[in-house]
């Protein structure tokens, strides 16, 4: 049995070890790349053989990174708000109640996220031209302020919540919202942290709607920003890495922080 | 409620609006005597490299002499400026001057509503372009009338890796010219070196259409299209493309990963490279101290003259307002004058569309004197042939059908010319009807 | 705050019919989600349906045409069209081990490792995550590449042929879906380690008292409670898996080489949203959401017959 249990255990760890390299090798390239000179980027070797900051100093220079790099973070921070916001309130009646035209509704935010972004593109960029939007953080976020995958993962979530707590509460004159904020939300907190980690970095990864919303570089966000490295003439590898591996760096401390969530959440769930 | 009608009416007044203003004939102003602002849509600001800083420094130097005139630079990138100045034509937000690629010639002119030049500046167009190149006006030209003035652009020429050449035995300062000379040289190369001999970027998905046409223009002048006809099945535009087939499967031509062409040359993997001289700067840097990066103006076949095509972008003019529209036209002239190619040239690798420049000591002599591989390049500028843009509202359908057709009559393993009938056949379809 | 008086603040009783507070309870908090997407997506979507009858290129000087289903009889009739079904179902069939089956297999097996390595391989196994899509395209574009790429370079050092992995039609599409696949693994895993973490333990220290091993904890009570997770990602990576893969087509291949690697939302796209006529556009669009909006359909369906939940 224990035998067993070990040989299980160190072919565990062989899987995941593999399966860690595969899924950091390119990304180290990516930052080993960001430290090579122009001449050296397909010198071919794993380190560079003379490390250099010239790329680094490159962007800095040539773009307002850290002002786009701000820009993102509220960007992204702000979908991420008013998606989870929306995401809970809408899971939350969902699940609460069993109301005529619930089905329709559900079916209506599930079904808004296969329509092609590029179909309502342009009648959403008329739109928020009239609302004067262009051009602002508030314009990239407005329309993207409910998303579907929030609620449908928030409300799978929420099927999961043991129906006697709630029933328990309500006995206790607890009206619906405080039922969701007091019981169910802090009972949530791994769905609640991975949801609000993959609203985060869908917003990151945002290209098209800034590129068409967006005038200005100082205005801009990281990925029309990295697009500025890569033309039809060719990509500055260099400097593109640098800038790639600068705007990897907020989403992975993100990451590590939301990851305690996830994990905090576990040691805590015997509680209920 | 009075609030919604408002707004229904407000977005159908603007509507209107812009329909109003394009038929109005407005004459354009002589002078601009008071501060105006233009709106300058620009892909080369969309880089983060010289071009940006080039082109920014081109602005600034022209609201110096302009202080009238204020320039708002809008930047997107080369393949997104055209959607850019559509949603903003839409969205009923004011263009003035945007700078677009050749391929979307035709649809600027006729469906954006750009300026005729000739009927803004019969005279001052005719003195401004005294300076230009042979054909530098036709290549913005529509119908008999100019409405793109050709900006920054470049044409075909024959990168060399002189180190495999060498490698192979052959003599780098005896660069290829004909197509019989580019397959022993190619076949040689790889064979050698275990390297590839010869790539044109005349495939996707980086934009490769211009490298294409002045290949098939190059065999004896025919088109990839005659009016509303779709001509590039025909017999001598597909024979340019057999020849591709024969270097192919001769082993000249590479079968590379087709995205990225310009690292497998940048890595030193490549003998021959057709493609815009626009990246020649790219390359140099990539391969200080690893080889040596030589220049040949682009094979030809046999003795027939070869037809170098434009790449690049024109300048536009979509302004109503006549005050707007001659500090739009000063814009225009100034971004194509002596000063301005001294800046493109020598900074971003552009070709100059005035030549003259290169022997004034106060434009780029000197630069000229020091970099002696631009001569393949200007060595063909007499023989610039426009690229061929496409008409109606499917040209980019059309021009996607022909570039995947050419894609698969080279690397594929079909009869090219039949490959290249099926897709004229079905492309006629979307043709505009005569 | 309590229920009744946010109904008493909204208007004087009597002013109204009076509707039951229950009845409109759900729909105010539905309201902000559903605001956003019937503004931002249903509106627009109306607008679209109408133009892709239409020729125009939505530029107030030109006039629409109307051309009745031309549109979706030009796109339906491309060339590329069957190749392109056929790719997207092998992109789909083979995107199901990569979202599915590894991140499962990952979120199982860390739980069972606990402590600090398994926060370790969660957080490493993510990291692809971070990776800008683009950025990830054009990292593994290099790095497959058949001249200057390492991955080559070390199989002609172990004496293998090299593979051409985005030049050869056979390869290319399967190049592809890994990249695609790659930058999943961590978007799932992180879901499957959530849904896995909020079985209560108490579930799992039964059985375990019971003499359940390990494989049958695994096969009867976590399992079937992450089922709801499974399936939603299953049906995701059906729905998206041609809209994910898209991102790495376009940046990569551009359908190529021969066509090999396009697929329905990349054809979309190439004669669709990426053209200037709203039409072609339009209609496109419409395609891509009435025939997945159908199989999403079935996917909800059956989503709910097959999932299990902690009631």
């Amino acid at each position: 049995m224990t035998n067993e249990r070990r040989i299980g255990r160190v072919a565990a760890h062989g899987v995941m070890i593999t399966l860690s390299v595969l899924a950091i090798f390119p990304v180290y390239w990516m930052i080993q790349s960001s430290f090579r000179a122009e001449n050296e980027i397909f010198s071919g070797g794993l380190f560079p053989s003379a490390p250099t900051f010239q790329n680094y100093l490159h962007v800095l220079s040539a773009m307002p990174i850290l002002r786009i790099l701000g820009n993102t973070v509220v960007m992204a921070g702000a979908t991420t708000l008013a998606q989870v916001a929306t995401g809970v309130l809408a899971a939350w009646a969902l699940v609460r109640w069993r109301f005529p035209g619930g089905a329709l509704a559900r079916s209506l935010i599930a079904l808004s996220w296969l329509v092609p972004f590029q179909v309502v593109m342009i009648p959403n960029y008329v739109l928020a031209a009239r609302l004067g939007l262009l051009d602002s953080v508030a314009g990239l976020v407005i329309p993207n302020a409910a998303a579907a995958f929030a609620v449908l993962v928030l409300y799978n979530a929420m099927r999961g919540f043991p129906r006697e707590v709630v029933e328990a509460a309500r006995m206790d004159g607890a009206g619906s919202l405080r039922i969701l904020l007091e019981v169910v939300l802090p009972n949530l907190r791994a769905p609640l942290a991975s949801v609000s980690i993959l609203c985060f970095i869908s917003a990151w990864n945002e290209y098209f709607w800034p590129l068409l919303l967006i005038r200005r570089m100082e205005n801009s966000v990281v990925q029309i920003g990295l697009q500025f490295f890569m033309t039809q003439e060719g990509n500055d590898w260099g400097p593109l890495m640098a800038a790639a591996t600068l705007a990897s760096l907020p989403i992975l401390a993100l990451y590590l922080v939301l990851q305690r969530q996830v994990v905090d959440s576990f040691m805590k769930s015997g509680i209920r | 409620m009075i609030r919604r009608h408002f707004f229904a009416l407000a977005l159908s007044a603007a509507f209107l609006a812009g329909g109003f203003l394009a038929s109005a004939q407005a004459q354009m102003a002589q002078s601009v005597d008071e501060p105006v602002t233009i709106t300058f849509y620009n892909y080369n600001l969309a880089s983060a490299g010289l071009g940006r800083e080039a082109t920014l420094d081109l602005i600034a130097r022209f609201e110096a002499a302009n202080p009238n005139v204020h320039v708002e630079p809008i930047a997107a990138p080369s393949n997104e400026v055209l959607s850019r100045v559509q949603a903003d034509m839409v969205a009923g937000i004011e263009v003035d001057v945007a700078q677009l690629v050749f391929r979307d010639l035709i649809y600027a002119a006729n469906e954006l509503g750009a300026q005729p030049l000739e009927d803004l500046a019969g005279d001052e167009l005719a003195a401004h372009a005294a300076g230009f190149v042979p054909n530098g006006l036709a290549l913005g030209e529509v119908d008999g009338k100019t409405y793109g003035l050709a900006y920054v652009f470049s044409t075909p020429v024959m990168f060399m890796n002189r180190d495999l050449f060498r490698e192979a035995g052959l003599d780098p300062d005896q660069s290829p010219r004909t197509w019989e000379e580019v397959k022993v040289a190619g076949k040689q190369i790889a064979e050698k070196t275990g390297k590839h001999g010869f790539f044109p970027g005349a495939y996707g998905p980086i934009d490769g259409t211009f490298v294409y046409q002045a290949i098939v223009m190059s065999n004896g002048g025919g088109k990839v299209r005659d009016g509303n006809t779709l001509t590039f099945a025909d017999k001598d535009q597909a024979d340019a493309v057999v020849m591709l087939r024969d270097l192919m499967d001769s082993g000249a031509h590479a079968r590379i990963d087709v995205g990225a062409h310009m690292d497998t040359f940048a890595s030193g993997n490549l003998g021959m490279f057709l493609f815009t001289s626009a990246v020649l700067s790219r390359f140099e840097t990539a391969a200080e101290g690893k080889f040596e990066v030589g220049l040949a103006p682009m094979p030809a076949f046999g003795d027939k003259p070869t037809a170098p095509t434009n790449s690049g972008s024109a300048i536009f003019m979509f302004s109503q307002d006549p005050v707007k529209q001659r500090a739009a036209w000063e814009l225009m002239k100034f971004l194509t004058s002596d000063e301005a190619y001294s800046v493109i040239t020598s900074k971003i690798g552009y070709l100059p569309l005035r030549l003259g420049t290169l022997d004034d000591p106060r434009y780029l002599k000197d630069w000229y004197a020091a970099n002696p591989k631009f001569k393949a390049n200007v060595a063909q500028l007499d023989r610039l042939t426009p690229n061929v843009a496409f008409p109606g509202p499917n040209y980019r359908q059309v021009e996607n059908m022909m570039k995947e057709a050419v894609t698969e009559a080279v690397f594929g393993d079909g009869d090219p010319r039949e490959v290249l009938k099926k897709a004229q056949d079905l492309g006629q379809s979307l043709m505009p009807q005569d | 705050m309590t229920d009744t008086t946010v109904f008493a603040a909204g208007a004087p009783p009597r002013a109204i019919p009076r509707i039951r507070l229950s009845t409109v309870e759900p729909w105010l908090y539905l309201a902000p989600a559903l605001a956003v997407v019937v503004l931002w997506v249903y509106v627009p979507l109306l607008q679209a349906f109408e133009l892709s009858f239409y020729q125009w290129n939505m530029l107030p000087r030109a006039t629409p045409r109307f051309v009745g289903l031309d549109n979706y009889r030009n796109l339906l009739g491309l060339p590329d069209m069957r190749q392109a079904v056929v790719n997207t179902i092998l992109y789909t069939i083979g995107l199901l081990p990569l979202s599915v089956g590894i991140p499962l297999a990952v979120a199982l097996v860390t739980g069972n490792l606990g402590g600090p390595l398994r926060n370790f391989y969660r957080a490493l196994i993510f990291v692809p995550m971070i990776v800008a899509p683009i950025v990830a395209a054009i990292l593994w574009r290099w790095l497959l590449n058949e001249d200057h790429g390492l991955v080559n370079a070390w199989l002609a050092g172990a004496g293998l042929a090299k593979v051409g992995f985005l030049s050869d039609p056979d390869v290319a599409l399967w190049t592809l879906v890994w990249i695609t696949g790659w930058k999943l693994i961590g978007f799932s895993t992180l879901l499957f380690a959530a849904a896995d973490s909020a079985i209560n333990p108490t579930y799992i220290e039964a059985a375990r008292m019971d003499g359940a091993s390990g494989w049958q904890i695994v096969r009867d009570i976590r399992l079937p409670l992450m089922s709801p997770t499974i399936l939603l990602i299953t049906m995701m990576t059906i729905l998206f898996g041609a809209q994910w893969s898209f991102v790495y087509i376009n940046a990569l291949t551009g359908g190529g080489p021969l066509r090999s690697t396009t697929n329905v939302f990349h054809v979309m796209w190439e004669y669709g949203f990426k053209t200037m006529a709203a039409g072609w556009s339009t209609a496109a669009g419409m395609l891509v959401f009435v025939v997945f909006g159908l199989i999403a359909l079935g996917c909800l369906a059956l989503m709910r017959r097959l999932a299990v939940y902690d009631e």
